[in-house]
């Protein structure tokens, strides 16, 4: 599956390229104005793919190993150049952003020593007003350099057009959250939509259309949170395998992004488009990026979505919390959120973990225990 | 035995500052329930708003009771008497009888101080990471964790500012995990320089000034803010002296291994300034006063042949043992991460300024052009330092966990190397813990210089 949905994407980033589109990948989670990219015409390109052990280990010239597995991969992809990447040459600037500080190292070693030229785009800490204020300056800046290689104006009826583009694709996605099937099938759908984009609508329609329940009757039911599940991974098998379906993903690659919507009387409010994305930057307080009410936000968001699920179903819920190695984001609370979670008597797995092939094992024997005990 | 001790003698300063840092407990209990001062705690030197708003700054390690030498016990309780000065008389003049003793004792005193706050802070990671802290993180995460859990109830609040290390952010955000946690103030520093951010800035430290205030119960008027920065900038241009007039010199005031304590020990102290500013202004003072009177009476140490080396970044955490090995390999170190970051930089305090935006012009210079947004910024901080103090080549600790300042380094070894500068990384994960490593790899590295 994932040869073919990396060679596809290869032909259709060529074919926008040939439109004149230019590529601009990132590795800033939830925090990129996709819609502002796209209204300028070019092509957003989420950096959502897994490690392994030669990608971690060829970050190694430029990083130390104890940085985050998926920063090291990333970089690794650049200097590796794997068979089925051959898309990320077609990448034409790399936009450095802090989501995080390995983002920032990852970013300009890819930019620096992979010669890509480099976008800037960086958020505050907290949700302050002035950190909103500073959004807003931050949103102008990345508008004026789209706007120079564009080499004209970005209008605001083309950035409303994108915002109501994403918006309907991300309603989509919603809707696919939702359908009965197993986890892994989700997760594909969404990891494709996120390389696609709005693009992926029509195709989102079908799947919906023709989506059959499947039961998954004697899998226990998780939620998982923390670190994405990146394209290419092994763990979604690992906990399928162990006997564990994931039903609700709180993850960038989830519900961190496809739950940044507008309702439709904000849409249609006629504010100026860049409010609308600086409303949706207010309201994006699950985001693993924010301080400094990450962990209460994240304990009352899995209580909810816990308690909504065994009210819909009848059925607890347990939830991985999922660490790639070295986050410092999701890793230095894991302890904290287990405490708090357990308080509640809701069964957590801190699963931390790299990329390495050696850690199947090991993984396996813990969900396999975790699942066991829930 | 320690290398430097002998020099100590004539630097009371330097006791002085070490003293105040290890009887911080009872000083800052005094102050907290005799006088009624409110404690703040800082990490990192972003000490000076609380000055201004009239509480007391501490960096939460100092709350800790340190097995405090009992000779320098007996020296503080003499001081209080009779002043320090007259300490510093009797140790020269015990010396000069050369009762071997007495060095001893001296000797010991240094060695205690040093080996007591490494100690502490060993002790405070433990606890750090037996409180939740993944050992994934890096040292000062560790400790500040740590020395949170033990002692920061006692404060009124923490001054948490953002800076581009996400693991310093979230860790600030982990504090309040923490059982009875003071209230945390939040400076939310724009990570780069572009259209208002100042402003923004400036409207934060305000905001902060605000909440301190209500603390304090003192209104922050622009001429304490003035009063304060004068104090601090007296403070910086001392500790600027110190590292450039007199640790690019080829002449030092003591053997350099001295020298180094004292910039280590200025490195530690500064986060706080030991709680009392005036009193640390009076110590940098006095401290480049007797450097200089020394240098000017011939006393120290040539040192023109000894490689001088500049050992960075150490505020987050290093091998202290790494100064006294490179002396015995024959070269100098020099410690000057406030300087490399910017923090010791002039607020400008004229009348007609804003003080509060120029305390935010301040920390937005440390922000976007030392520390900087990216490595590209930080590595030139680190090359600008290197060239600025003529050093003969740079010794980088990368901490392991560190994902932000350790993982400029091989920008920052390409960009030395462009220089001819050279330069070598060592791993640290905790005091003590990789002694013999350090002295191999400092001594493949000292090699070169033969
Ligand atoms: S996995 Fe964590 S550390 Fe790595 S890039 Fe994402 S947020 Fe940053
Ligand atoms: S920059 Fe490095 S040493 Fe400093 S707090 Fe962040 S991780 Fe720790």
């Amino acid at each position: 599956m994932t040869v073919e949905l990396l060679s596809n994407y290869y032909y259709y980033l060529k074919e926008k390229k040939a439109e004149g589109k230019k590529i601009i990948a990132h590795m800033a989670h939830d925090n990129i104005p996709e819609e502002l990219i796209d209204a300028a015409g070019f092509v957003p390109l989420n950096m959502i793919f897994a490690g392994n052990d030669e990608l971690m280990n060829s970050s190694h010239d430029y990083l130390p190993p104890s940085t985050c597995s998926f920063a090291q991969s990333c970089i690794g992809l650049f200097s590796e150049k794997p068979n089925n990447f051959d898309f990320l040459e077609l990448i034409d600037y790399f936009m450095v952003s802090n989501h995080c500080v390995s983002d920032i190292c990852a970013s300009e070693i890819i930019t620096k020593y992979f010669s890509i030229p480099r976008l800037n785009f960086y958020i505050s800490y907290t949700l302050s007003e002035n950190a909103l204020e500073y959004y807003k300056l931050e949103l102008h800046d990345l508008k004026q350099q789209l706007e120079k290689i564009k080499g004209s104006e970005i209008k605001e009826e083309n950035l409303n057009e994108s915002i109501k583009r994403y918006n309907n694709f991300k309603k989509k996605l919603l809707e696919v959250n939702n359908l009965e099937i197993k986890g892994k099938t989700k997760l594909e759908i969404f990891q494709k939509a996120m390389l696609y984009g709005p693009d992926f609508l029509p195709e989102l329609d079908t799947i919906i259309q023709n989506s059959q329940p499947q039961r998954s009757n004697n899998l226990k039911e998780l939620i998982l949170t923390g670190c994405s599940i990146f394209i290419n991974d092994y763990l979604i098998d690992l906990i399928e395998e162990s006997g564990g379906n994931i039903v609700f993903f709180d993850t960038w690659i989830g519900d961190n992004y496809f739950s940044q919507i507008f309702d439709d009387a904000i849409l249609n409010s006629k504010e100026n488009p860049y409010n609308l994305l600086l409303y949706r930057y207010r309201n994006n307080v699950g985001g693993d990026h924010m301080v400094p009410e990450y962990l209460e936000n994240k304990v009352t968001k899995l209580e909810k979505i816990i308690q909504n699920y065994r009210k819909k179903t009848g059925k607890p819920l347990g939830v991985i919390n999922h660490i790639i190695k070295f986050c410092d984001h999701i890793s230095i609370n894991s302890a904290f959120l287990k405490e708090k979670l357990q308080e509640k008597k809701i069964p957590i797995l801190n699963l931390e973990r790299d990329y390495s092939r050696a850690n199947r094992g090991q993984l396996s024997t813990r969900i396999e225990a975790f699942i066991e005990m829930m | 035995m320690s290398v430097f001790a002998d020099d100590v003698v004539t630097f009371t300063s330097m006791l002085k500052m070490a003293y105040n840092l290890l009887v911080g407990n009872s000083y800052l209990k005094r102050k907290k329930f005799r006088e009624k001062k409110k404690l703040i705690a800082v990490a990192l030197p972003f000490s000076d708003l609380a000055y201004a708003c009239g509480a007391i700054s501490v960096f939460p390690v100092r709350m800790q009771i340190f097995e405090i030498n009992k000779y320098l016990l007996a020296l503080g309780s003499f001081s209080s008497i009779f002043g320090w000065k007259s300490i510093t008389n009797v140790l020269g003049f015990l010396k000069k009888l050369e009762f071997k003793s007495i060095n001893k004792t001296i000797d010991d005193i240094i060695d205690d101080v040093i080996d007591t706050i490494n100690k502490k802070y060993n002790q405070m990671y433990d606890l750090g990471v037996e409180s939740g802290i993944p050992t994934d993180f890096c040292y000062g995460i560790k400790s500040l964790y740590g020395m949170y859990v033990a002692k920061g109830k006692n404060v009124e609040a923490n001054l948490n500012f953002t800076i581009r290390c996400s693991a310093w952010n979230k860790y600030l955000e982990s504090l309040k995990t923490i059982k009875n946690p003071a209230k945390n103030i939040w400076i939310d520093v724009p990570p780069r320089n572009i259209g208002n951010s100042l402003e923004i800035l400036t409207n934060n430290f305000s905001k902060a000034i605000n909440e301190l205030e209500d603390i304090t119960g003192i209104t922050c008027t622009d001429n304490r803010l003035r009063e304060h920065f004068t104090l601090r900038n007296q403070i910086c241009q001392h500790y600027k002296t110190i590292i450039h007039e007199i640790g690019a010199s080829d002449f030092y005031p003591s053997n350099p291994a001295t020298f180094a304590e004292i910039l280590a020990l200025l490195t530690i102290s500064f986060h706080d300034y030991n709680s009392n500013v005036k009193r640390y202004a009076e110590n940098m003072s006095s401290l480049v006063n007797e450097m200089k009177e020394r240098i000017r009476k011939g006393i120290g140490m040539e040192c023109s042949k000894m490689p001088r080396i500049l050992i960075t970044p150490i505020f987050g955490g290093w091998e202290p043992k790494s100064h006294e090995i490179i002396y015995e390999l024959g070269g100098r170190s020099l410690y000057a991460d406030w300087e490399l970051l910017g923090f010791l930089e002039n607020i400008n305090v004229s009348n007609n300024s804003n003080p509060i935006e120029e305390y935010a012009r301040f920390i937005m210079n440390i922000s976007s052009n030392k520390m900087g947004c990216d490595n590209d910024t930080l590595t030139d901080s680190y090359l600008n330092l290197a060239k600025k103090l003529n050093v003969d080549g740079l010794i980088f600790f990368q901490l392991f966990g560190c994902h932000s300042i350790s993982n400029c380094y091989k920008l920052l070894r390409d960009k030395l190397r462009r220089e001819e500068i050279p330069s070598t990384a060592l791993t640290f994960n905790k005091i003590g813990e990789n002694v013999e490593q350090v002295k191999t790899r400092l001594g493949a590295f000292m090699e070169m210089f033969k």
